[in-house]
């Protein structure tokens, strides 16, 4: 481990972090450009394309609709998960392989094929398209990962709490609600808020399972395909802000609950 | 939490004294609730019925239930069966794709593509990686990799469009170029493979980084050290004892990559061009024009899946023998 070495790897790093934040920063700057056209250099500024965001009737309908199907479809993936979850951990029984590996299954198809075979499914099952196919359809893709958080967790949960409540009487059901549920809530939370996160930035099935309502990221896309406008710029960054918001305080909060849970 | 946990676990179930008369304690004493747990638990045979009816029946209609559907419309002529039509059995959807050059060429493009990036993806990120799990102090770990993570909590579109002002001809390499004086005019990265390139990988990089990561946390820094003391040098070091022992994780990474990059279909739309057509768009083409035609574009779809799941599991399994071979 050379001194000249972890000077070398410490600037790829950071070249690193550049090519991460730069296109992300560009962006946010060009919703401030006082014209119509995107580019650089930017030479007079304005607040407008930020403040007509909020203005903008269909912009904000569009992100309460993002948001709805996100916590919707959150709450069918978070119960979902968790009872796969209780079945799988700590549990053999003839054909677990088979039901975890189909569990894990819509996390592994590709996004274009996933969308398709929903899309396929949903007329299967006479949902139209809208919001109740997107719902549905971001729940079936979010399980697995709900699963695969709350199984983690699962296996750290000393047997002999549940045992010592079982010798006090208690039942499967209350010994479930009153010892394991609030053991799992930290993964739950956690699992759900990345579940909001998948929901809110979902693009493809969102564009194929959608009606004529679109979503925070088809509507971006939508008007992207008719020409780039500092507008879009603004939006964008609105969406940027809030997944960003959201993702940070999660990472705080799951790191200080398992911080409480291990003391 | 111990402690919490315990003076709860001390009153879960027991019945309840007449003067803490408690939610649980009262519920365990209602003659409904009891029944109904008698039901339930009248044998564990029962009881594990009753706990994994759901999960399976859930798994089996809507995990593989949409894949199989899929699977099924692609053998069939007509989808969605106007009336008064019969459907009929057929596997002309899939003698399509090797009939037309607009359709298979898309097809090698993507594969070949997904393949590059994913190797380039694997080469950019893996000094990060390193430099993360070796040279940081523990403390700095997490918050080098959060710094690392907030933008990809950021959406895929959103991304994408950061790219493309990155990239246009008025956008901030070409402004910089110009500066430096070392270009007259802008060069045209938009609607090429290289926009595409750096759009994908700009989008994956975070599931190829965590894998390598946490394989190379794990491995002790004493490895590097027995091995320097022996005489190897930096290069074999790296050679016969980082890189083997993390292959895992590149397995993991490299496979995570080539799914997702496969699957993309907004980044190739948005930042590809005519030449760049990959075969997410031409089985997106089937599902919104005018007289759809599901049967052809399930096909192309199914054969997408089949290929990149045979090619992960293959590459997988090679890199699990070649795991095997190394630590012997």
């Amino acid at each position: 481990m050379t001194r000249g070495n972890r000077i070398l790897l410490s600037c790829i790093y950071w070249a690193f972090v550049l090519y991460v934040f730069v296109p992300l920063m560009l962006m946010i700057l060009m919703g401030f450009k006082d014209s119509k056209f995107i580019g650089f250099p930017i030479k007079s500024w304005t607040l407008d394309w930020y403040l007509g965001v909020f203005a903008d009737a269909e912009v904000v309908s569009t992100l309460t609709y993002s948001i709805a199907i996100a916590v919707l479809s959150t709450l069918i993936s978070v119960v979902v998960g968790t009872w796969i979850a209780v079945l799988l951990e700590g549990r053999r029984f003839l054909g677990r392989a088979a039901i975890f590996g189909l569990t894990i299954l819509p996390a592994l198809v590709p996004g274009i094929i996933s969308a398709i075979a929903f899309r396929i499914y949903a007329r299967l099952l006479g949902i139209e398209p809208g919001m109740g196919a997107i719902i549905w359809a971001h729940a079936v893709h979010n399980v697995p990962f709900v699963a695969l958080v709350v199984m983690a967790r699962l296996s750290t949960l000393p047997k002999s709490q549940i045992e010592a409540a079982r010798d006090l009487g208690a039942d499967p059901i209350i010994a479930f609600l009153r010892i394991t549920f609030p053991y799992l809530i930290p993964a739950i939370l956690g699992a759900s808020i990345f579940c909001l996160l998948l929901s809110f930035d979902d693009f493809v099935r969102s564009f194929f399972l959608g009606g004529y309502e679109p979503t925070l990221p088809v509507l971006i896309f939508a008007k992207l395909r008719s020409g780039m406008s500092p507008e879009i710029n603004a939006i964008a960054t609105v969406a940027l802000v809030l997944t960003a918001a959201i993702g940070i305080w999660a990472e705080r909060f799951t790191r200080r609950t398992n911080k409480d849970t291990n003391s | 939490m111990s402690n919490d946990t315990t003076t709860r676990t001390k009153s879960a179930g027991v019945a309840p004294e007449k003067s803490d008369r408690t939610f649980w304690g009262w519920l365990s004493v209602w003659t409904p609730y009891t029944a109904l747990m008698k039901l339930v638990t009248a044998s564990p045979r029962r009881q594990f019925v009753i706990l994994a009816a759901f999960p399976i029946l859930w798994v089996l209609t809507q995990h593989l239930g949409p894949m199989l559907q899929m699977l099924r419309v692609s053998l069939t002529d007509a989808y969605p069966v106007a009336p008064g039509v019969e459907q009929h059995f057929t596997l002309d959807n899939y003698a399509r794709f090797f009939g037309e050059r607009i359709f298979w060429q898309p097809f090698f493009r993507t594969l070949i593509f997904a393949g590059t990036l994913t190797f380039c993806t694997l080469i950019l990120t893996f000094p990060v990686a390193y430099f993360l799990a070796r040279h940081v102090s523990r403390r700095n770990q997490l918050l080098m990799l959060l710094l690392l993570l907030i933008p990809f909590w950021v959406g895929e579109i959103v991304r994408t469009y950061a790219i493309m002002i990155l990239l246009g001809n008025t956008g901030a390499v070409n402004l910089v170029l110009k500066w430096f004086g070392l270009i007259d005019r802008p060069i045209p990265f938009m609607y090429t493979s290289f926009s595409m390139g750096i759009g994908i990988v700009y989008l994956t990089a975070l599931y190829m980084l965590l894998p390598l990561y946490s394989a190379l946390e794990k491995l002790p820094k004493s490895y590097g050290e027995a091995a320097a003391d022996l005489g190897a040098g930096a290069w074999t070091r790296f050679r016969r004892v980082t890189l083997p022992l993390t292959l895992e994780g590149i397995s993991s990474g490299c496979t995570l990559v080539f799914l997702i990059s496969t699957g993309f279909y907004a980044t190739p739309v948005l930042l590809g061009g005519p030449s760049t057509t990959v075969f997410s768009e031409t089985i997106a083409g089937f599902f919104h024009v005018a007289g759809d035609e599901w049967p052809t574009g399930a096909a192309f779809a199914t054969i997408m899946f089949v290929t990149a799941m045979l090619l992960t599991g293959i590459f997988q399994k090679l890199m699990y023998a070649l795991r095997k071979g190394d630590t012997k």
